[in-house]
């Protein structure tokens, strides 16, 4: 499959290398603009209409369906209130974190395989070491995090952002180990390859076929998967670094206007990336019936961030020990023995 | 238990369970100097400088271990200390120590040496009246800025005079205790008053080592709004009422407006008519509903994080029953409902669907409660959250004069509806749950079992209402329209609040105005036990045993 | 003396006793240094404050604020049965950084006083403000007393009064929506001096007070003086 910065260079018809630069940031442009949207629609909208379902409450209805159109004001208000550089901050290190925090987050799109429209294939780059590149770059995410908290010059942040060093030490390896798995079945680091090998029919149950998904192929990795996911991006029942009835708002509490949306935006973006990696990882990408790829792509998406909706309004939040001791203690050793048991499978098979 | 000692019976009590005042005064062996007749229990008058040793020989002789209330107040000729003690066992046996001291030198022992619950009553004491204690652990102003001019309750203050009240960094205060202070690694932060997970105005100084507290110092007095100066400018039989109302403010207005009616009823001795009392004890449980509802649907947000599904249907179901308070009493919060002598008017019309609508209350709690403990108690997450944290052990709990949920959850069997009834509820059959946990778990635990208890008294108490004789509907007392009692007449009743202990301290001086108006108010004295609670727990544990206390600021500041 | 005269005299009293309250003509409460740029108000700025204007007044993240009575109606009011999100402003930050509108619910006493002050100035603008109840108002049931401010906007601008004590939900609602009408149209509560100031305690007037209290408190102390008889 062509991917899409080839596809805009061939559509421009020019062979130069200047045409595939522009091809290549014309794709980008296009991929970031349209996650960018979906963060947009769930962080001032989707979030309000979610959380208030679950707490039997309207929420926004007053422009458009479904008040969907209080995003332009939210939006706009946002960015336009006063920027305030606390006294004593950390600068550049202040201004810096929010940006790779939204950044780090977009970049794992960049060999995501989004699936196709119509003749488009939504996948920027599909590098040999594409999986490894997502895990990287979303765990840039914590740097950011650190780098707010230590700047901020308030002892709320600061206690976020080591929550934050902390969490993402304990989550990180797991979450590793638990993707390492996965490639065991795979062969390959290339999500568009592991997507592939989740193509093929597992079995059928009367009409429906049955494809092999590695959620379907093993569950027990997928469960850790999202366990590990869900402390990745930080969220309940692991929203630890930023904890609103304990530390304030952790490493955001310093943060206005363009930077805090930047920040806010940054979360969302993170967590719409994590229901990419679960869903090219384990629920076959951008597969399904009857859709295109990326509209299946954007609901397997939107499921995770809904999941993550449930969590927060159910679940309570553990304290930071008893997280890194679930971590350490609990999903490390787990990880460890679904690797092997897996490797144990795909031997026996193999043979 | 076999194992257990036989109980040895208290020094000065008969064997029905009476106070044998002169036994008492016996005991103590030339400490009472005069004694006094309160109306609820004599007083004992000692020497400023023999009060720790009175207060440890009643405590550990005489079995008095609940220091419920220290007094202060200002007389022409002398300064006051009262400290107004009871049994956890029995609260029915009251005593009073008088601790006169001269206006030249107002100086007395401390009793925070005896009883911890001394130190914050005291330093009140010295705060707002001016007496000075020895041996006082820290003696420094609590509720008003530390910059503060004069003694806002003693009779020459000055209440136009300019004050200046400084916005400073509190220091840490590990900083001086530690020998290196190079190589300090604790960290102050302050937690508050504008803080969400302090209830309010509350500020916490907290010393932390990484996550784990070393050391918390509750500072309040950030909404301290003079009620005991109010109530004291006010007369007895209509002005006062409204204020109560304001204390606990969480829709406990009831349980409020009660301790002050049952004080003032004994003080001008008014019979209340059995009807109103039925009210009373009906409506007060509503309110109790209210408030535990709140109080659970609060510690889970501390605990869960923004704002929950718990906690929003807690305040769907505080709806409901405030509708029903709103039929009764007219208002949705601050209800002004009870009158001395009775309630301000009779059930709403048509009574049969008002019944209706609390019968169906009554039915829906016990339902809503099992979905909370599908939510909370029974939630893995949420027990490995709660279970063994903010540990509170029952000497402690006493020593601290922790009263109502925070001390039944830590084991104290302690209710004053039961052990000293007043209302219509030694009628009235309920159970009073206790729980030997003694963390958080338990705290949350009771307060929701108690709302099944309560949601049984209304039962109870419809029942009653309804078959009541038409012509028998009294809903007030006849009271002068000018209340004022016998000069020189003091009293100090309680009631069982939604914190806990809510008891009123009146002196009456002859006017239509007490001359001294005392609230003795439960979240204070379970606020101090924080710092037991929260010391060497890790920060989230302290915001999740702040909660487990539930206090309302209104109340702790007054 | 006329009595034209003395009309025209209180009248000019009145103008200048406003002025001095206004301070500079300019509302620095909406960020206006671009119209500073170009002058007068061209066709297109005029828009763009309209459409500022219409986006202000319809969403407003508000601080996560209790002390005292009102701060349970202000809950009631958030959730299910009253739902004040869907006029968009039922967002609660904690942080004051990141909120519009503080809305003050209940009693202000000395103590707190200074730190209102210090939140409210940790609100980036535009910030608006809705007092609630009768003790943010007056002081309210508690006005007589010894620590009772007698109303916020002894030291913060308010733009709406909701009275009540306290004031139920649907009053609170009504409240917030006349603040996004009057945003709308543009208006804002006009600056008047507050009478209770952080300041220096290096700054004040060495009067009897000051003097006592000069070994207590740094010269760098932010410091708020009440002046109890010159409370309305």
């Amino acid at each position: 499959m062509t991917l899409l910065p080839q596809k805009i260079a061939d559509v421009i018809g020019i062979d130069s290398v200047f045409v595939d630069i522009f091809a290549a940031i014309i794709g980008a442009g296009l991929v970031g603009t349209l996650i960018l949207i979906q963060s947009a629609l769930a962080g001032p909208w989707a979030k309000r209409k979610i959380t208030a379902a679950f707490t039997d409450r309207i929420s926004v209805n007053k422009f458009g369906p479904l008040g969907v159109g209080i995003i332009i004001p939210d939006a706009v208000r946002l960015i336009s209130k006063e920027l305030i550089v606390p006294e004593g901050v950390d600068r550049p290190a202040w201004d810096i974190a929010p940006i790779i925090l939204a950044s780090s987050a977009l970049l794992g799109f960049a060999v995501i395989p989004m699936g196709s429209l119509g003749p488009v294939n939504f996948q920027l780059a599909d590098p040999e070491v594409g999986l490894v590149f997502v895990f990287a770059v979303a765990s840039i995410a914590s740097i950011a995090l650190v780098m707010a908290g230590y700047a901020s010059n308030n002892k709320y942040s600061f206690l976020g952002g080591l929550r934050a060093v902390a969490q993402n030490l304990a989550y990180e390896i797991p979450l590793i180990v638990v993707g390492i798995s996965v490639v065991l079945f795979s062969g390959s680091l290339r999500t568009s390859e592991i997507v592939a090998a989740q193509q093929e029919t597992l079995f059928e149950l009367g009409p429906l076929a049955i494809p092999s998904w590695f959620a379907i192929l093993n569950p027990f990795a997928f469960f850790l998967f999202l366990v590990a996911n869900m402390a990745e991006v930080g969220r309940n029942p692991f929203d630890i670094p930023e904890a609103p009835t304990e530390i304030v708002a952790g490493h955001q509490t310093e943060y206005s206007s363009v930077y805090f949306v930047l920040l806010y935006l940054g979360e969302f973006v993170h967590i719409f990336l994590g229901g990419a990696i679960v869903a090219t990882v384990f629920l076959g990408g951008p597969a399904g019936p009857v859709l295109p790829g990326l509209v299946w792509f954007l609901i397997k998406i939107w499921a995770m961030f809904l999941l993550t909706q449930w969590l927060r309004s159910a679940v309570p939040r553990v304290r930071i020990d008893q997280l890194i001791e679930i971590g350490w203690k609990g999903l490390l050793v787990l990880a460890f023995f679904n690797l092997f048991l897996t490797a144990g499978l795909v031997g026996v098979f193999a043979a | 238990m076999s194992l257990e000692q036989p109980q040895r019976p208290d020094v000065g009590v008969t064997p029905d369970g009476e106070l044998n005042y002169d036994e008492l005064a016996e005991l103590l062996d030339g400490h009472v100097i005069d004694r006094e007749q309160h109306e609820n229990a004599e007083g004992f008058v000692i020497r400023p400088d023999e009060v720790s040793t009175v207060l440890q020989t009643l405590k550990q002789e005489a079995g008095f271990d609940h220091l419920s209330l220290v007094t202060s107040q200002e007389y022409q000729d002398r300064y006051e200390s009262i400290y107004h003690l009871k049994k956890y066992k029995d609260p029915t046996q009251e005593l009073s120590l008088v601790v006169p001291t001269t206006r030249d030198d107002p100086v007395s022992q401390s009793a925070a040496s005896v009883f911890d619950t001394a130190d914050w009553h005291e330093r009140e004491a010295y705060d707002l009246v001016g007496i000075e204690y020895e041996d006082h652990p820290d003696l420094r102003r609590i509720l008003l800025p530390e910059t503060w001019q004069g003694h806002p309750l003693s009779k020459d203050y000055n209440q136009d005079q300019p004050q200046i009240v400084p916005l400073r960094e509190h220091a840490d205060p590990m900083e001086h205790r530690t020998e290196v202070p190079e190589e300090q690694d604790t960290m102050f932060i302050n937690i508050g008053p504008h803080h969400p997970a302090t209830h309010g105005v509350l500020h916490l100084k907290t010393v932390l080592d990484g996550e784990q507290v070393v050391d918390v110092d509750p500072d309040v007095g950030y909404l301290h709004r003079c009620e005991e100066q109010m109530c004291q400018q006010s007369t007895y039989r209509h002005q006062i009422m409204p204020y109560p109302d304001r204390w606990d403010y969480i829709s406990a207005g009831m349980l409020n407006e009660w301790s002050y009616a049952r004080a003032a009823e004994d003080l001008a001795d008014v019979d209340v008519p059995d009807y109103a009392q039925i009210i009373r004890t009906m409506s007060a449980e509503m309110s109790r509903i209210a408030a535990h509802l709140l109080a659970v649907g609060t510690f889970a947000l501390d605990i869960y994080g923004d704002f929950t599904a718990i906690f929003m249907y807690a305040i769907t179901d505080r709806e409901k029953v405030q509708n029903l308070l709103e039929d009764l009493s007219g208002q949705r919060l601050m209800f002004n409902y009870f009158r001395l002598g009775g309630v301000a008017w009779d059930l709403p019309e048509p009574r049969a669907e008002f019944f209706e609508n609390v019968r169906s209350f009554c039915e829906y709690i016990p339902e809503r409660l099992e979905e909370y403990h599908n939510l909370l108690t029974s939630n893995e997450l949420f027990q490995s959250r709660v279970i063994d944290t903010g540990v509170l052990p029952t000497d402690v709990a006493k020593d601290y004069g922790a009263t109502g949920p925070v001390a039944r959850g830590s084991g104290v069997d302690y209710d004053l509806r039961r052990d000293d009834p007043y209302g219509y509820y030694d009628e009235l059959e309920f159970d009073v749950i206790t729980d030997d946990g003694c963390d958080n778990f338990s705290r949350a635990y009771v307060r929701l079992e108690e709302m099944r208890q309560s949601a049984r008294i209304i039962e109870q108490c419809v029942d009653l209402l309804e078959d009541w004789p038409e012509d028998e509907r009294d809903i007030q007392a006849n009271v002068p329209r000018t209340l004022k009692p016998e000069p020189d007449t003091e009293v100090y009743r309680a009631v069982e609040g939604a914190k806990g202990e809510l008891g009123i301290y009146i002196r009456s001086d002859g006017t239509d105005k007490p001359a001294r108006f005392k609230i003795r108010s439960p979240s204070y004295c379970n606020l101090q036990t924080l710092e037991v609670m929260a010391e060497g727990e890790y920060v989230p544990d302290m915001v999740a045993a702040l909660g487990s206390l539930d206090i309302v600021l209104g109340e702790v500041d007054r | 003396m006329s009595k034209e005269q003395e009309l025209h005299d209180t009248l000019e009293q009145a103008q200048t006793t406003q002025e001095a309250r206004m301070g500079s003509a300019t509302d620095e409460r909406f960020n206006s240094r671009l119209r500073q740029a170009f002058g007068s108000s061209p066709f297109i700025l005029t828009k763009l404050d309209k459409f500022m204007n219409w986006v202000r007044g319809n969403s407003m993240f508000i601080l996560l604020f209790g002390i005292a009575c009102c701060s349970i109606e202000m809950m009631h009011t958030y959730a299910a049965k009253h739902d004040l999100d869907r006029f968009g402003a039922g967002v609660p930050r904690a942080s004051p950084r990141q909120a519009d509108v503080i809305i003050v619910p209940g009693t202000i006493v000395s103590k707190f006083g200074p730190r209102l002050k210090r939140v409210y100035d940790q609100m980036p603008e535009p910030k608006f403000v809705v007092s609630m109840g009768s003790c943010t108002v007056s002081g309210g049931p508690f006005q007589e007393g010894y620590n009772v401010i007698k109303g916020a906007e002894e030291i913060i601008p308010c733009d709406i009064h909701v009275p009540g004590c306290p004031p139920r939900p649907e009053a609170l609602v009504y409240g917030v929506l006349k603040l996004q009408e009057q945003i709308r149209n543009g208006e804002s509560a006009p600056v008047t001096v507050k009478p209770y100031e952080l300041e220096q305690f290096g700054d004040l007037e060495p009067d009897e007070l000051v003097k006592e209290l000069a070994t207590e408190i740094n010269e760098d102390d932010l410091v708020m003086r009440y002046n109890w008889v010159d409370s309305p």
